[in-house]
């Protein structure tokens, strides 16, 4: 077993430059599948013995994608249509893009339009969760993306094949957890910027072995005595806290990540794939037990509860609300978690989260009032 | 959706225009009404299966259409104003979202009187996600800050060009069909499942009567100024049901029938160019909008949005109704879906070109535009212009912009003209 730092070094490599895996993975003579955030059923991909990889933009001040992409959508989404316009994500197969939001609907015609050489796989999830016929509507439209991965692949998806990989989709996602734990003891060691680059890294790996990485950081971990973090904690809410710039502030004013609810983390882990009989029908289940996020929809929302729990079991200070530029599902829910944390007696600050720019000032400067009022 | 196209009528308003007015006014007077009596008023959104609430006889008003009548009115700004003061919303999400939650927060003081016009408060709220996802968080928004319940039909999206494929239709109707129980139970009145058939036959009615008086403009030169249709389109957000309505569009296609026949239209200047708007209007702007099409001698005979209601199905059958729900607004149809249709419609009316309002508030419209003017510049050879606004939020709109990107569109219509006829 290498040792702490290597291991955390590889991760940390892995989510700065997914391209490389991406190559790694077609050198191997693999099949990659983009996954656009926030979910899709990347198991079909695994299932398929194909490498389900994240699509997640990254920092770049759009040059080309404007033609499609109004400057009034999704940072993230204007991102992904950069790179994809530009040929960053040559090699994927095909895209499996959500119909999450607004963004997303003008987005399947935006990709399909700029980026004609990447096959576009869309699907929705059912949004009316408590009518009789939801689960089975998703089991449906998760069999059609199945047909279409078949194509890809080039021959058909077993049952046992899918189940496999619920089965280590589900392991990963305990293997995350265990390690957002273990990260709270050794916040010396996990600063903000490597615990979102273990988390981050996930998208871009094959689960299980990312999960076996994981695993042995999490043993190293156990072998360091329990560390007694003495700076300000903080839960992140949110789509994304990057840029690494953003996480470096956090580190520089003594404030660690405690928890969080960020979609590109554990938003992802949270929820398992719940038993069942048939796989596509597990899959779907998946969908109807997510909880506290701004793309699904609730009566009563449990995001400021969540957040709250999260503050509270892990002794915070306060919330920082990463706020994704554009992205309308997330700008509703902030006077809610805004009152609703203050209430709790939780400070929150609010970051804005653009991809198009690498200035991070303003952050630095609101961060730097929130220390002083913890 | 707004009531009062411009600022101050120069003739007197057709009968049809009275008539609307007349009708906007019953059926909000008949919410306040209801609601002093102690019965149950909702707000909707505006493609939602309106046929339910209208079979119960429950009244229903419409949050998009208020704000578009406040916002023609230039009553929006001090709203948008609270929604991002004192309530904390961004100022980036839509604006009719902005203004109306404000205005559920300022009606609970019984004092407040500043809007127009004026919305009960509501009991219930219906949803239809088919115009787009942000309807889905504003009304959860409504339904958590007033603690009222929302009934929810998830309209999905249709990504491709096909039609809704059986698993959707299912789903969708299945949800009607809850909600028609849900309702019934809310509600405490029996769903009559044969004055449902007669309320579907009067929508369709409506539906297509609109149509073919949308289509008579396709003479040339129009009979209309196509701005005159937005004051209609009120009738199929809050009456597409009722017979009041077919009685305001049997008059409306007389005028119409009558300006063809005696060769005179309601477009105030000569129509030398014709062309499709496509978007939403900028409600706060209208004046500005038809002063200066009408001085470049440009009418705007036809546009998608006035069609986005035309929810075509056939009475008794849900599995129809509910896949016309899911295919009826523009923002349920994929850009190739919908710019082959705006292609389509470009031909149809001889229209030489395009205005497209760049709508702050609409992020999926704005894609549309973006994504698919190469269909319609490939297809008809149009030229295509684009203008910032927005539908409520006075602070996007350039008269500046509006009229030098109008003006472009003209330089380039007139040397085409000529082009085609040197």
């Amino acid at each position: 077993m290498a040792d702490l730092p290597e291991m955390l070094a590889e991760l940390q490599s892995v989510a700065d430059s997914p391209k490389k895996m991406l190559a790694k993975y077609l050198a191997q003579g693999k099949k990659v599948v983009g996954c656009f955030p926030i979910y899709t059923p990347a198991e079909l991909v695994h299932a398929a013995g194909m490498i389900p990889m994240g699509v997640w933009g990254g920092q770049v001040n759009p040059s080309v994608a404007g033609q499609y992409a109004p400057i009034f959508i999704c940072s993230i989404m204007r991102s992904c249509l950069e790179f994809g316009m530009l040929g960053k994500y040559k090699g994927l197969s095909a895209v499996i893009m959500p119909i999450l939001c607004d963004s997303f609907r003008g987005m399947s015609g935006a990709w399909r339009v700029g980026v004609k050489d990447i096959p576009l796989i869309a699907l929705i999830q059912p949004q009316n969760r408590e009518v009789d016929g939801a689960r089975e509507f998703l089991a449906a439209e998760y069999g059609v993306v199945k047909e279409k991965l078949e194509e890809i692949a080039g021959h058909k998806i077993s049952g046992d094949a899918i189940e496999n990989s619920i089965a280590i989709y589900n392991s990963h996602n305990a293997t995350l957890r265990e390690f957002a734990r273990a990260a709270n003891r050794h916040l010396d060691v996990i600063t903000p910027k490597i615990r979102h680059a273990v988390m981050k890294s996930a998208h871009f790996m094959e689960k299980a072995e990312h999960a076996a990485k994981v695993k042995d950081i999490v043993l190293k971990l156990a072998e360091l005595p329990e560390h007694k973090w003495t700076g300000r904690k903080v839960v992140l809410t949110g789509i994304t806290a990057e840029p690494g710039d953003l996480l470096d502030i956090l580190a520089e004013n003594k404030i660690a990540v405690v928890g969080d609810d960020l979609a590109q983390e554990s938003r992802q882990f949270r929820t398992d794939i719940p038993a069942g009989q048939d796989p596509l029908d597990r899959l779907a289940g998946q969908w109807l037990s997510r909880s506290a996020c701004s793309v699904v929809h609730e009566k009563t929302s449990a995001r400021p509860d969540l957040v709250i729990k999260l503050a509270k079991e892990n002794r915070a200070d306060g919330v920082i609300i990463c706020l994704m530029s554009f992205c309308d599902v997330e700008e509703y829910e902030y006077p809610l978690l805004a009152k609703t944390t203050a209430q709790a007696g939780l400070p929150s600050v609010c970051i804005d989260i653009d991809q198009s720019t690498e200035n991070s000032g303003q952050a630095r400067t609101k961060l730097q009032t929130f220390v002083e009022m913890l | 959706m707004g009531e009062q196209v411009g600022q101050k009528p120069k003739r007197e308003l057709p009968r049809s225009r009275v008539l609307v007015a007349e009708q906007t006014a019953k059926i909000y007077r008949d919410a306040f009404a209801a609601k002093a009596r102690g019965e149950k008023v909702g707000w909707s959104t505006a493609i939602f299966p309106q046929e339910i609430c209208e079979t119960l006889d429950i009244p229903v008003l419409y949050p998009e259409n208020n704000a578009a009548s406040i916002s023609a009115k230039h009553l929006g700004g001090e709203l948008i104003e609270h929604a991002e003061g004192a309530m904390q919303y961004p100022s980036r999400i839509c604006s009719y979202a902005r203004l109306n939650m404000a205005l559920a927060d300022k009606i609970q003081d019984p004092a407040y009187s500043k809007a127009d016009p004026l919305m009960p408060s509501p009991d219930f709220l219906l949803l239809a996600n088919n115009s787009c996802t942000q309807l889905m968080k504003w009304y959860e928004c409504l339904s958590r800050d007033l603690g009222i319940p929302i009934f929810f039909i998830d309209c999905l999206f249709n990504y491709y060009e096909e039609k809704p494929a059986k698993h959707k239709i299912t789903y969708i109707r299945k949800q009607i069909e809850k909600y028609i129980w849900d309702m019934e139970a809310f509600s405490g009145k029996k769903f009559d499942w044969d004055k449902f058939l007669e309320v579907q036959k009067r929508s369709q009615i409506n539906s297509k009567l609109f149509d073919e008086i949308i289509r008579l403009n396709m003479r040339t030169p129009a009979p209309m100024s196509g701005f005159d249709f937005f004051n209609y389109m009120s009738c199929l957000v809050l009456a597409r049901g009722k017979e009041s309505t077919t009685v305001i569009f049997e008059q409306l296609k007389k005028e119409v029938e009558e300006h063809i026949a005696n060769n005179t239209t309601t477009f105030p200047s000569e129509e030398k160019y014709r062309v499709h708007w496509e978007g939403i209007a900028c409600w706060p702007n209208l004046g500005h909008n038809l002063k200066t099409l009408k001085n470049y001698n440009v009418n705007a005979v036809i546009n998608g949005y006035v069609t986005a209601w035309n929810v075509d199905y056939e009475p008794g059958d849900l599995d129809s109704m509910a896949s016309a729900y899911a295919s009826s607004s523009t923002n349920s149809l994929s850009t190739n879906t919908i710019m082959n249709m705006r292609a389509d419609t470009i031909e149809n009316y001889n229209c030489d070109g395009m205005l497209c309002h760049v709508n702050r508030s609409c992020k999926m419209m704005t894609f549309h535009i973006f994504v698919g003017r190469h269909i319609i510049e490939e297809r008809t050879g149009v030229p295509c212009a684009n203008f910032d606004g927005d539908q409520s939020d006075e602070r996007i709109y350039s008269e500046a912009q509006f009229e030098t990107r109008l003006q472009g569109l003209v330089e380039i219509m007139q040397h085409r003209k000529e082009a085609n006829h040197g």
